[in-house]
């Protein structure tokens, strides 16, 4: 069955397409919205804000695969997201993720078969001077180590 | 496609001065001076991209290097493309492009016509510093009817992406990914179904896109190139013909491997449609290359030399006995304009025949943007030269007819052979001119092998009325000869008006000729 937006969102959608001169430049804060929404942007989802924006699907997929944020399996509970640019390298982050793929059984990409955990490793998150450091969600945690990442992981349901 | 004409300005070009249009860039003013700027991802036909870098070139007074494409120029602008910096920088530009760059070129079939390949050896030559191992991508992607794509040779130079959204409007393929991951790619079950879609493989400057009717065949450098005109419309796309001169040692299956479009921005900008470019096998298939005799002819054996005078004997015999009510005549429009002229004139004219008959395929349908419905080259050739277009009738073709001459191969598809066999069996003296054979060889008396427009002179007037001349590409198989050849000597033969027949030694005096009996063939610049 093809997805469809509630209609509260539907309302939202339009109000944000009639900032715009061109329909089609509404399309990233549409792509958020879908995200919200579903969780993830598979290839139904690309149908479907290609329909409301009159372009076609390669279109939507060119930008959703060019960001990051736009997920095409739903993500775990928990997005752990673990820098491994230069900074956290140099402190250690390689073996805080080898740390992780262990405690959580699942390589950077996977998500834990309960959908509690999703693991990515990402490029710098801008927090060097907290190095080696993480995202869970929308949080940030500095100076990690495996002790630290086992209260955190713990105290989280 | 017409570009305004704007005030010339001057600008230098390593040093030499150099008129350049207004508004125009540095590329287009370089390339008008013979100077030829590196480039990959611009092509003509689209607005610049950018995205490759090839063409920098040093401009005094900017700071930085400059993008050909895409700077306009400016009045006393100083452009080097030669300097230390610009060839330091192609080469740097060379490097990271072949960073990600297989170099599987002894199995590509771009290898001998490949601008990347072209390029190092001009401006790169470098000893690569890349240690690492490439990135893997898909190498055999079936994206179209008869298209491949190579994810690993591309330089993501966009000008497929770029055809589909621009000319095509049909927005198959698109850039997925960034970075080192980037790649062209199709939306899953797509595929470039158009009728256009040869044109991405001629467009890729590298060979990521390559097409599967030329795939392995052969390679590049053993093909020479001619230029002529489509024949599979009446668009008259201008077109090259790709044929192998062959090889003394073994025997090639085929002449031509590949047509290519030629740019013409009257009538065809760049393209060709898949039409055009896939169907050539009538030049190399079921060719008529010697006369046949299905009947005996008196006590001469005929011979595509003797045969105008044999056909000007009969003629005369039926002129003279106040027969030629009984001449009929079936044409088509793959005739040249000469030819047609040729015969409008003889037979028209001199001897009033009147039943004259067109067979040519039948119309097809046109698909909007160079493809017309009509699957011939010349039709409006025939009218302008004052033929009325009438599709053969068996029953009046036959009906009182003693002597029948017919041309072209395409009679058999428009009847079944029962239908003809019954018609034609009914007329005494039947001769056929054709370039391919087919089942209407056993149904004349004389089949006479002939040229087709990639073998022969002549011109043709497209759909828009615009008079194209072509010449000879590929030499005609075995005893074949062009229709005009024939008819200009049966002109003379039958000694109507020999002053005016014995000029006609090429298809150009005859159109200067046409010229002064039709205002429409005279020449714009006369």
């Amino acid at each position: 069955m093809s997805p469809e937006f509630s209609e509260k969102t539907k309302k939202k959608i339009e109000e944000i397409v009639a900032r715009y001169p061109q329909k089609e430049a509404a399309i990233l804060p549409i792509l958020h919205i879908t995200q919200q929404e579903f969780g993830s942007i598979s290839a139904e989802e690309e149908k479907l804000v290609a329909r409301i924006l009159g372009i076609k699907p390669i279109s939507v997929r060119e930008l959703v695969t060019f960001y990051t944020m736009f997920p095409k399996e739903s993500l775990g509970k928990y997005h752990i997201q673990v820098c491994s640019n230069l900074s956290c390298s140099l402190l250690g982050a390689g073996n805080f993720v080898d740390y992780l793929v262990e405690k959580l059984g699942i390589k950077p990409g996977e998500t834990t078969p309960d959908k509690k955990f999703t693991l990515s490793t990402v490029e710098c998150l801008g927090a060097c001077e907290r190095a080696p450091c993480m995202m869970i969600n929308f949080n940030y945690y500095g100076e990690m180590d495996p002790k630290k990442v086992d209260e955190i992981l713990d105290g989280l349901k | 496609m017409q570009e305004k004409t704007n005030e010339m300005i001057k600008i230098f070009i390593d040093k030499e001065p150099v008129d350049a249009e207004e508004g125009t860039t540095v590329l287009k003013a370089a390339e008008r001076a013979g100077i030829h700027i590196p480039h990959l991802c611009y092509h003509p036909a689209f607005p610049p991209e950018g995205s490759c870098r090839m063409c920098l070139v040093e401009i005094e007074g900017f700071p930085k290097l400059e993008l050909a494409c895409s700077t306009v120029v400016k009045e006393e602008m100083k452009i080097s493309t030669k300097s230390e910096r610009v060839v330091e920088a192609r080469k740097a530009v060379l490097e990271f492009l072949l960073a990600e760059h297989p170099l599987d070129c002894p199995i590509c079939d771009k290898a001998g016509d490949c601008k990347l390949q072209d390029y190092y050896d001009e401006y790169g030559l470098f000893e690569s510093q890349f240690k690492e191992a490439k990135e893997k991508r898909e190498k055999k992607l079936k994206i179209g009817k008869s298209l491949i794509l190579d994810q690993e040779r591309c330089i993501l130079c966009t000008r497929c992406v770029r055809f589909l959204k621009e000319v095509t409007k049909t927005q198959d393929l698109g850039v997925f990914h960034r970075g080192v991951h980037s790649s062209v790619n199709i939306y899953e079950g797509a595929s470039v179904e158009n009728n256009y879609s040869g044109n991405l493989a001629e467009i890729c400057p590298v060979g990521a896109i390559t097409d599967e009717d030329f795939r392995f065949k052969t390679r590049s450098w053993f093909l020479k190139e001619g230029e002529s005109i489509c024949p599979l419309c009446s668009r008259g796309c201008n077109i090259l013909i790709e044929y192998h001169p062959g090889f003394s040692r073994f025997e090639l299956p085929k002449r031509v491997y590949r047509i290519k479009a030629r740019e013409n921005p009257e009538v065809n900008g760049f393209w060709i449609c898949d039409r055009g470019r896939y169907g050539y096998s009538y030049l190399d298939e079921r060719r008529a290359d010697q006369i046949i005799m299905n009947k005996k002819e008196g006590e001469n054996e005929l011979t595509c030399e003797n045969i105008s005078r044999h056909l000007g004997e009969k003629i005369k015999n039926l002129s003279s006995a106040r027969k030629t009510s009984g001449i009929a005549l079936i044409l088509h429009t793959w005739l040249s304009n000469e030819e047609l002229f040729l015969l409008h004139e003889i037979f028209k004219n001199d001897l009033k025949v009147e039943k004259i008959f067109f067979a040519d395929l039948p119309d097809g349908e046109a698909d909007g943007f160079l493809l017309t419905s009509e699957p011939s080259p010349n039709r409006r050739g025939a009218q302008e030269i004052g033929f009325d277009i009438k599709t053969v009738d068996l029953g009046a073709l036959a009906d009182g007819t003693d002597f029948l001459l017919a041309f072209g191969p395409f009679l058999s598809g428009l009847f079944s052979s029962k239908d003809l066999r019954g018609a034609l069996d009914k007329i005494k003296t039947k001769v056929l001119f054709s370039s391919n054979s087919n089942e209407l060889n056993s149904l004349f008396d004389v089949v006479i092998p002939v040229a087709l427009i990639a073998e022969k002179e002549g011109s043709l007037t497209n759909v828009e009325g615009i008079v194209q001349g072509f010449q000879p590409v590929l030499e005609p198989p075995g005893e074949s000869l062009p229709e005009w050849k024939v008819l200009s000597d049966l002109g003379k033969e039958l000694g109507m008006d020999s002053k005016f027949y014995s000029e006609f030694t090429s298809p150009e005096a005859i159109l200067s000729e046409m010229g002064k009996k039709i205002p429409f063939f005279k020449k714009k610049n006369d």
